[in-house]
C-alpha cells in the first residue's frame, strides 16, 4: 500500500515536471513519515541523514571533475584540430564528412565524460563543416548527437562512475576498460548507416571540392589533443592515478593546452568554465544524494523482494527477463535522462542481477549502452538537444536520420548481450 | 597560424548556450562566485595531492574528508544557483508543451515542490547539527567537530529553499 504510494506519487511528480531530484526526496520522505508513525519524528531524521550520506562519497568526486575536464576541452581547440587530423587522413569524398564527425567524438570520448558537452564541442565545429559542404543541417545534428553518445561508454564516462557507485562488485577501472570494446563498436555502428544514407542521398556534393589538409602539418596541430587520452587512460592503466586524479591532471593538462598553446582560452574564461561546470556537477549530484533518501525509503518498505520474487518467478526464464528489462528501460529511457535512470533503476534492478548471477561489469555496460541510446532517442535526447540548438533546426527534423543509426546501435547492444566477453574480456585481460 | 592550407579556421567561436539571467532580489553572484572558489580549490588540492605522493611518496589523508566536505558544499551551492536559473532535472515533454497557463502552473508547482523538500531537510538538519553537537561528534578523518561541517547543511538547504521560493513567486508574476 505504502509501496503503490510512493510509486504512484513519484511518477505523477515526475511527469508533472518537478525535477527529479525533488520528485525523489519528497516520495521518499512521505513513504519514510507513513512507515514510521509511532516514531520520534515519524523517523524523518534519516532524510537529512541519507541526504548527507548520498553525497558524502569520495568516488563521487570524480564527477565535477571530469564534468571540468570536459567543459575546457569543450573550448581549448582540440576538437578543431582533430577534425582537420582526420580529413587528412581519411581524404575527402562522400560521407567522410560525417564520418570523421564520429571518428573525432569517439576520439573524445577519450577525453570527456559525457554526451551533451562532447555534442557541443564536436558539434560547434563539425556542423558548420557541414553545412558548408552541403549536408543538411538535420542530418548533421543527427550525426553529431548520435556520435557523442558514444562518450559515456568509451572511458572516461561519468556513467560509469555513478553506477561504481551504486553497485559494489564493479571498481571504476574495470567498468572503463568494460566500455572501451563495446564503445568502439558503437562508433562502427554509427559510421555504417551514416555513409550509406549520405551516399544514398547523394548528400555533401560540394565535400570532394574542398581542399585537403596535409598531413604532417595537421598532425603536429592535433598531436596535443592526440596525446591527452594517452595520459588520462594511460595513467590511470599504469596506476599512476585513481580515476578522480586523472580527471584532475587532464584539467590542468587541457588548461596548459587551451591557455599557453592553441590560446582559445583566456584567464577570464575561467570565470565561466569553472562556473559552469560547478553548476552542471551539482544539478547531477543534487540527483544523487536525493536518490539516496528514495533507496533507503525502497529498502525500508522491504518492497524489492516481493518484487523481484515475482519477476523471477513469472516463468520467462533468464533472457525473457532480461528482454523485458531492456523494453521498460527503452521506454523511460524516451523520457529520462541516464543518470536518475541508473540511480532509480539500479536499486531496484540489483536483486534481480543477483539472482541471476549476471556479472555486475557486464550489466553495467548493457545499462551505459542503453543510457547512450537513450541520449539520441527523440523527444527525449540530451545529445540531440544540444546538436539541433547548435545546427538550429527542431528535433522533429531528425526523426528521419536517427532511425537507423538508433537501430544500428541496438545491434551492438544485442550482440553484447549474447557475447558478454565483448565486455569482459578487455578488464579481465588487464586483471581489473 | 598558417591559415591559407588549413580547410577551417581554428578558432571557431566557441558555443555558448547561456540565456542571461532573470533577475533575483539576492544577487546570483553570491552562489556563482563560492561555486568558482570551491571548483577551483578542489581541482587545487587533489592536483597537489597527485604531485605530492609523486615526489615525496606521502598523501595528505586528510584532504579526501575535505574534498568530500568542498564537494557537498558545491552541491548545495552550485544547485542553489541551478534552482534559480531552473536548471534541474526534469520530464519537460509534457511541463513544457500546452497553454502558456498551464506551463505557468506546472513551473509553480515544481519550484513549491523544490521549496518544500529543502525546507524540510533544513528543519530536520537542524536537529542532526544539535545531535553532533551534544554528542560531541568527531569526524572520522582529521578528528575535528562533526558539527562544523554538518552545520552548512541546514544554512544552504534554507538557501535552496529561498531561491525556489523566489522562482515561485517570478513565475507567478504576469510575463
Amino acid at each position: 500500500m505504502i509501496a503503490t504510494l510512493l510509486f504512484v506519487a513519484f511518477v505523477v511528480m515526475m511527469l508533472l515536471g518537478v525535477p527529479i531530484g525533488a520528485a525523489l526526496g519528497l516520495a521518499g520522505a512521505a513513504c519514510i513519515a507513513l512507515a514510521n508513525p509511532e516514531a520520534q519524528w515519524f523517523g524523518l531524521l534519516a532524510v537529512p541523514q541519507n541526504f548527507y550520506a548520498g553525497l558524502g562519497k569520495y568516488p563521487l568526486l570524480a564527477i565535477p571533475m571530469f564534468v571540468l575536464v570536459g567543459s575546457i576541452f569543450d573550448r581549448s581547440g582540440v576538437a578543431q584540430r582533430l577534425v582537420n587530423f582526420a580529413i587528412a587522413i581519411v581524404g575527402r569524398g562522400p560521407g567522410m564528412l560525417p564520418m570523421v564527425a564520429i571518428l573525432v567524438a569517439m576520439f573524445l570520448g577519450g577525453i570527456s565524460g559525457s554526451g551533451p558537452a562532447n555534442a557541443a564541442a564536436v558539434g560547434a565545429v563539425m556542423i558548420a563543416a557541414m553545412s558548408r559542404a552541403g549536408y543538411p543541417a538535420a542530418f548533421s545534428a543527427s550525426v553529431v548527437g548520435a556520435a557523442a553518445a558514444t562518450d559515456i561508454l568509451i572511458p572516461p564516462s561519468v556513467a560509469f562512475i555513478v553506477y561504481s557507485v551504486l553497485v559494489p562488485g564493479a571498481s571504476v577501472p574495470a567498468l572503463f576498460a568494460a566500455g572501451m570494446v563495446p564503445g568502439v563498436l558503437a562508433g562502427i555502428a554509427l559510421i555504417v548507416p551514416t555513409v550509406w544514407m549520405a551516399r544514398k542521398h547523394k548528400m555533401g556534393a560540394h565535400e570532394s571540392s574542398l581542399p585537403r589538409p596535409l598531413f604532417w602539418q595537421s598532425l603536429r596541430e592535433a598531436s596535443w589533443g592526440l596525446a591527452a587520452p594517452i595520459l588520462i587512460l594511460g595513467g590511470m592503466r599504469a596506476g599512476w592515478f585513481t580515476p578522480t586524479e586523472a580527471a584532475v591532471v587532464a584539467v590542468f593538462y587541457g588548461l596548459f593546452v587551451g591557455m599557453v598553446i592553441h590560446r582559445t582560452i583566456r584567464v577570464r574564461d575561467l570565470f565561466v568554465i569553472l562556473r559552469e561546470s560547478g553548476e552542471l556537477s551539482a544539478v547531477i549530484l543534487l540527483v544523487v544524494s536525493l536518490a539516496g533518501i528514495f533507496a533507503f525509503s525502497l529498502s525500508t518498505l522491504g518492497v524489492i523482494d516481493p518484487v523481484t520474487n515475482a519477476i523471477v518467478n513469472s516463468g520467462l526464464g533468464e533472457y525473457g527477463v532480461l528482454a523485458l528489462l531492456i523494453l521498460m528501460l527503452i521506454t523511460v529511457g524516451m523520457f529520462l535522462d541516464g543518470v536518475s535512470i541508473f540511480l532509480i533503476f539500479v536499486p531496484l534492478l540489483w536483486p534481480i542481477v543477483q539472482h541471476y548471477q549476471w556479472d555486475p561489469v557486464w550489466f553495467g555496460v548493457i545499462l551505459t549502452l542503453k543510457v547512450a541510446l537513450g541520449q539520441f532517442t527523440p523527444p527525449l535526447a540530451v545529445n540531440l538537444m544540444v546538436s539541433c540548438r547548435i545546427a538550429g533546426v527542431r528535433m522533429e527534423d531528425t526523426v528521419r536520420w536517427v532511425g537507423w543509426m538508433l537501430f544500428s546501435m541496438f545491434l551492438v547492444m544485442v550482440a553484447v548481450i549474447a557475447w558478454p566477453d565483448l565486455a569482459t574480456w578487455l578488464p579481465r585481460y588487464l586483471g581489473y | 597560424m598558417s591559415q591559407h592550407h588549413d580547410p577551417e579556421a581554428l578558432n571557431t567561436p566557441v558555443f555558448e548556450a547561456d540565456e542571461p539571467d532573470e533577475s533575483t532580489r539576492i544577487p546570483l553572484q553570491i552562489e556563482d562566485w563560492l561555486t568558482v572558489i570551491v571548483m577551483g580549490l578542489l581541482a587545487l588540492i587533489t592536483f597537489a595531492n597527485v604531485i605530492a605522493r609523486y615526489f615525496t611518496d606521502q598523501s595528505f589523508a586528510w584532504t579526501e574528508e575535505f574534498s568530500v566536505f568542498l564537494m557537498i558544499v558545491l552541491a548545495l551551492v552550485a544547485g542553489s544557483a541551478s534552482v534559480a536559473r531552473n536548471r534541474q532535472i526534469r520530464i519537460e515533454y509534457f511541463a513544457d508543451s500546452g497553454s502558456e497557463k498551464r506551463q505557468r502552473a506546472l513551473a509553480r508547482f515544481g519550484a513549491l515542490m523544490v521549496f518544500v523538500l529543502f525546507a524540510l531537510i533544513a528543519v530536520l538538519s537542524v536537529r542532526v547539527v544539535w545531535d553532533d553537537f551534544r554528542f560531541g561528534e568527531t569526524s572520522p578523518g582529521i578528528g575535528i567537530p562533526q558539527w562544523w561541517y554538518t552545520i552548512w547543511l541546514p544554512v544552504f538547504s534554507t538557501a535552496i529553499a529561498g531561491r525556489a521560493l523566489g522562482l515561485f513567486i517570478r513565475r507567478g508574476r504576469q510575463p
